[in-house]
């Protein structure tokens, strides 16, 4: 195999024609018709024999949802093998080409592709999209919340849309960068030919596309009035709306438990040689850390969310407390995911942001070890921390004291993160490209968003501000202008990798400050609201708040502005862009030592590590993480090949 | 490609030698930014409370203030700390004219880690996590201390509105929250359906109002004033207007007022009023 | 693809056609889902008809009415309007359309009719008539200030947004017809009552009496913006 030949031959093996079998046709369209076919026939099926039941309309919209979830992907052809092998048939290696996407040039996007690097591209413009439904969705919000007693949507449309936006955002943050950058990177980063279990990578992908739908069907069922945190008897009460939204985070909640598994499995078993736990780059240790603490919370979020439908389509009561269960037995579930969920969205992104730091500081990552110890006690104790969104709920009084110790524990291993960032900087040679300008962004959000957490973890003061807009500011400064934030830099800082393009850093720039003042403009104004006492997810305030809400919503208007110039530099810069070297920012890990765009199989000759990829200024032996005789691929020549559109 | 990745180290090294005076050192200039920013964070601690918290009328919202005001002093050297060497780093060891190019600036020092620093943090963010902690049980102890001669009130939340009964005065039901100054009050909070957030905003408390369960909360008064009740859980359409307005009024006017509405509020007047007008 | 590093020689049209298109379609796709959100609430708004001015406690107001009724279910029409185009004709409804708008501080009399069944309030505290003239209202001809809390129907009940007249509040309950659960046999309850309407602003209503569907009957109509709430605009 000569070196120049290589990326070619394999992207133009000539496959028979009969590779692939069935899969030959199927791709996104078949997809969408299983989908609604058969959401069709459940729908028909539901309707005939169920709808004069008590719980009609909520066993129908159930039925039909899961109809199109599975119907979706049978037409995209998810099962044709698992099929195959209960018929005592194997796929040959050529089917196992053909599923990579050999041959089909920009068509594999469209269909169940196991390449690692076509499903973290599909991730991404999922991602993309649903962070676009969420922001509109927020300035719809922002909007109804310029005057006090807008008519702009109306109490109903308002709730609905909040619930939505919540979980439009949660589900969009917890796969952003896992999704995008867990697949495409981490198998790159570790030396591996592709992730562990690339057909349930592929699924984990349709999966999330087949949750989406639903999610947003709920605003024609009648929308969702109970928020994302679907608090029953609330809930239980709402409209069918509410059974579209548990089959949405199901559905959701199988993709990232598949999901998380191929992530710590790859990066367990798949590491090339040389690359031991101690030389991981510090992006995959967080990768895995997250995606092992999200398959210890979204176990409970899919219990839970089949309690909750059992309770809305067959009477039983496990969250109906006039009838014998508990409102808090589905609050205690759902803060059991969603404590330690805050933590599989935050800690990927962070940790990401830990490689951008150490690239553009030239620094070696500052206490590494330490950090990886201070990642695994947060999860550790996220587990543990639940109940602090319940201090005012009136369950167990008694535990209060208890995970008040909890809760500021965890302070203790998230300082060690800032400890890491000053650290990297210290005495570093800052290189103020565009990735850097972000990762300062989320130093200082993120200071920010800390020091409002810790009143809300000290329950006399969580007793005033529970429930009111200091949380909603709270967690947006934590969740947007940190993990956000943080995924944006890393998304500066992989783009060249994955779209063989250079991102246009003078609109990027603009996008940035832009972002920048647009949070500190909206969230002030949120915390300003919850200090003068005014309550969440209310579409009429008192017009004692009218300036602070004034404040939020210019803030958010400028925010989304800038989001959408980061758009139109991403979109520019895709297509027109300046074609990127293999390793543009002269790091050191292994994503960067491949050629751009990368070839199937990303190695041509598989990699050994001999140091961390943090060598900076360190003498020679420590420096290039792959050896650098056994590279084929200059770095120079990638230039001829790259731009290629993907 | 290892050519591209020769170590080129920064030279000369920019620390100025040990003998420099302090402040004309990182340390020493870090120095200057952090108790510049911890002040300013002090002050915001100080500010913020006082002119953005609303005039609370119980022991309980007192505490609230108190609370802000500690940790925001106790957070302000951390972030002030944080904030100076990030920005510092940002001033004083930017590479200029490395902005657009392409070419990254010589590689900075190889410094891997420093175990005295880590532990230093370790032990300050520690020993801070202790203040807090002490602090919050403290304050969580007196909340929860029970108090002779307190006044009860039932609480309930329906969608959407609250209602209030005073049990130990003939249970007397009202819309509007009346409480005397200098008590006790025990709130019995309960739902008739969904649950709610009872949140006298002014008091400092809050509980959720739970179908089917009683949960109560404390809160002593201590000031004369006009309050307000809101609902701080989404309940549904008309979340938004479940609210209430309460005062604390002396307890000879809280006497007053019991007695007046526990009769019929109806007169022969004020029929006749309804008759002649339909 | 065998463009070369350097300045963007491309027109940059495509980039900003991609991105105009790509917030466009997002825009666009959240708008229909906006229009489908703003479920069918009656259309229009019944603006309080003037009968002159009236003297209430030494002051003289101006005098003005309301009509309107409460159905067992929404698939009837008023005056040849339907109650809710569209809606979900099954659930009990106010009618013909849930936004009245009164002047401020106005002698306010409504006359309603109560078509539909009922039961047991959740709490009997709306079974007093609050907030009118006198704490009355004439039912069937009979003043009465307080009916039987397990027979009412629905109940009308207003409240403002927020910030506005703490001091305004009407409840006035509506007793049940007899009959079963939601059954139009016609029969209906003359409930006839006055108010002095709050200084400006939005003023919401509601029924209190659980009509709607699931444990708490409060699911259903009573949830959904129209059926058994809505608005009552001080001007
Ligand atoms: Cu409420
Ligand atoms: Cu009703």
């Amino acid at each position: 195999m000569t070196t120049a030949a290589a990326p070619a031959l394999l992207e133009d093996t000539q496959l028979s024609s009969r590779a692939g079998g069935l899969y030959r046709h199927q791709n996104i369209v078949t997809g969408l018709i299983g989908g609604i076919g058969l959401g069709a026939i459940g729908w028909a099926l539901s309707h005939q024999f169920l709808q004069g039941s008590n719980w009609g309309t909520d066993m129908v919209v159930t039925v039909t949802m899961a109809g199109w979830v599975i119907g979706l992907l049978l037409g995209i052809g998810a099962f044709n093998a698992p099929v195959l092998w209960m018929l005592g048939h194997d796929q040959t290696h050529e089917d196992e080409l053909y599923l990579a996407g050999v041959g089909q040039g920009p068509r594999r996007y469209w269909k169940f592709c196991t390449d690692h690097k076509v499903v973290g591209v599909q991730y991404l413009i999922a991602v993309f999209t649903i962070f676009g439904v969420g922001g509109t969705l927020a300035m719809m919000i922002r909007t109804q919340l310029v005057s006090a007693h807008s008519s702009f949507l109306g109490a109903n449309a308002y709730n609905a849309i909040v619930s939505v936006h919540g979980m439009a955002m949660i589900v969009a943050t917890i796969i952003m960068v896992t999704g995008p950058f867990g697949n495409f990177i981490v198998p790159i980063m570790v030396g591996a030919k592709d992730m562990a279990f690339p057909r349930l990578n592929a699924l984990s992908f349709w999966l999330l596309f087949a949750a989406v739908p639903p999610l947003l069907a709920t605003f024609v069922l009648g929308g969702v009035d109970a928020g994302w945190t679907t608090y029953a008897p609330l809930s239980v009460q709402a409209p069918p709306a509410m059974d579209a939204f548990a089959i949405t985070i199901l559905t959701f909640a199988v993709s990232v438990t598949l999901s998380g598994i191929n992530i710590i499995v790859t990066v367990l078993t798949m590491r090339a040689e040389g690359m031991t736990l101690n030389r991981l780059p510090i992006f995959t240790w967080g990768a895995v850390i997250g995606s092992a603490l999200g398959l210890y919370a979204m176990p409970a979020f899919m219990v839970g969310m089949v309690m909750m439908i059992t309770d809305r389509v067959s009477g039983t009561s496990f969250f109906v407390a006039a009838v014998g269960g508990s409102g808090w037995l589905w609050e205690n579930i759902f803060w059991i995911m969603g404590h330690p969920e805050v933590y599989v969205i935050l800690i990927p992104p962070v940790a990401a942001m830990l490689e951008v730091v150490s690239t553009f500081a030239r620094k070696p990552i500052f206490a590494y070890k330490v950090t990886v110890g201070a990642f695994i006690a947060i999860i550790a104790l996220s587990i543990m921390v639940w109940a602090h969104h319940m201090f005012t709920t009136g369950w167990a009084p008694d535990l209060n004291g208890p995970f008040m110790l909890t809760t500021e524990l965890i302070s203790i291993p998230t300082g060690i993160i800032f400890l890491c960032v000053i650290g990297t900087l210290w005495r570093g040679s800052i290189w103020t490209r565009l990735p850097m300008y972000w990762a300062y962004l989320f130093l200082w959000n993120f200071i920010i968003g800390g020091v409002t957490g810790i009143y809300l973890s000290d329950v006399p003061a969580d007793n005033y501000f529970h429930g009111d807009m200091f949380v909603t500011a709270h967690f947006h400064y934590t969740l947007l202008g940190g993990a956000m934030i943080a995924a944006v830099a890393a998304f500066c800082y992989w783009f060249p990798k994955v779209s063989g393009r250079m991102l246009n850093e003078r609109i990027g720039k603009v996008a940035f400050w832009m972002v920048a003042i647009g949070i500190q403009i909206t969230y002030f104004g949120m915390f300003w609201e919850g200090f003068e006492g005014m309550p969440r997810r209310v579409a009429y305030y008192d017009p004692i708040f009218l300036h602070a809400n004034q404040m939020a919503t210019v803030g958010a208007y400028l925010l989304m502005a800038g989001f959408v110039v980061l758009l139109y530099a991403i979109i520019h810069s895709w297509v027109h862009g300046r074609p990127a070297p293999a390793n543009p920012w002269h790091a050191k890990s292994l994503e960067w030592m491949v050629p751009t765009p990368v070839p199937l199989e990303n190695f041509l000759v598989e990699p050994v590590v001999t140091a961390d990829p943090y060598g900076y200024g360190e003498p020679e032996p420590a420096a290039p993480a792959a050896e650098p005789e056994r590279e084929p691929v200059p770095v120079g020549s990638a230039e001829t090949t790259a731009g290629e559109p993907v | 490609m290892s050519s591209d990745l020769a170590v080129k180290t920064r030279e000369p090294d920019p620390l100025p030698p040990e003998k420099a005076p302090f402040f004309s050192r990182p340390s020493g200039k870090i120095f200057l930014i952090w108790l510049a920013m911890t002040v300013v964070g002090v002050l915001i601690g100080f500010y913020a409370p006082h002119h953005l918290l609303p005039t609370m009328l119980s022991v309980e919202g007192r505490a609230v203030w108190a609370t802000v005001v500690l940790l925001t002093v106790l957070a302000a050297p951390v972030a002030a700390f944080v904030y100076g060497v990030g920005f510092y780093s940002l001033v004083a060891w930017r590479q200029r004219g490395y902005g657009q190019s392409d070419e990254p600036p010589p590689d900075g020092p190889p410094l891997r880690g420093n175990s005295g620093l880590t532990i230093l943090w370790l032990v300050v963010s520690g020993v801070l996590v202790v203040v807090m902690l002490v602090w919050g049980l403290a304050e969580l102890a007196s909340e929860n201390a029970t108090h002779p001669n307190s006044l009860q009130v039932d609480v309930t939340g329906q969608q959407w509105l609250w209602t209030f009964s005073y049990p130990g005065a003939g249970n007397l039901e009202t819309r509007s929250l009346v409480l005397p100054d200098n008590r006790t009050i025990v709130f019995h909070v309960t739902s008739e359906d969904v649950t709610h957030g009872f949140w006298p905003v002014e008091l400092g408390v809050q509980v959720d109002a739970n179908p089917n369960v009683v949960t109560t909360i404390q809160a002593t008064t201590n000031k004369l004033g006009a309050f307000t009740v809101r609902c701080s859980q989404l309940c549904g359409l008309y979340h938004s207007f479940m609210y209430a307005s309460g005062a604390v009024v002396t307890p000879q006017a809280f006497a007053v007022w019991l007695h007046a509405h526990g009769a019929s509020a109806l007169t022969a007047s004020d029929v006749a009023r309804v008759s002649s007008s339909s | 693809m065998s463009e070369k590093p350097g300045r963007e020689r491309k027109p940059k049209a495509l980039g900003i056609i991609l991105t105009f298109v790509a917030v466009a379609i997002g825009v666009a796709v959240v708008a229909i889902l906006f229009h489908a959100q703003t479920y069918t609430s009656p259309v229009g708004t019944q603006v309080a008809k003037s009968v002159g001015t009236v003297t209430v406690n030494g002051q003289t107001l101006q005098h003005v009415t309301l009509a309107f009724n409460t159905y067992p279910d929404a698939s009837g029409s008023v005056d040849g309007q339907a109650i809710h185009p569209g809606g979900n004709p099954s659930w009990p409804s106010y009618g013909p359309t849930n936004q009245f708008q009164v002047p401020a501080h106005a002698l306010v009399t409504v006359t309603m009719r109560q078509y539909d069944s009922g039961g047991s309030l959740n709490n009997p505290w709306f079974a007093t008539v609050r907030g009118t003239v006198g704490s009355v209202a004439r039912i069937n001809g009979r003043l009465v200030h307080a009916v039987n809390p397990n027979n009412v129907g629905h109940t009308f009940t207003v409240r403002g947004a927020p910030g506005t007249d703490p001091g305004f509040f009407v409840n006035v309950p509506l007793p049940a017809v007899p009959g079963n659960n939601q059954s139009d046999n016609g029969q209906y309850e003359t409930v006839i009552f006055s108010f002095v309407s709050g200084s400006q602003g939005v003023y919401g209503w509601n029924c209190e009496y659980p009509c709607g569907t699931s444990v708490a009957g409060f699911g259903g109509p009573m949830s959904a913006f129209g059926y058994m709430s809505g608005f009552l605009h001080v001007v």
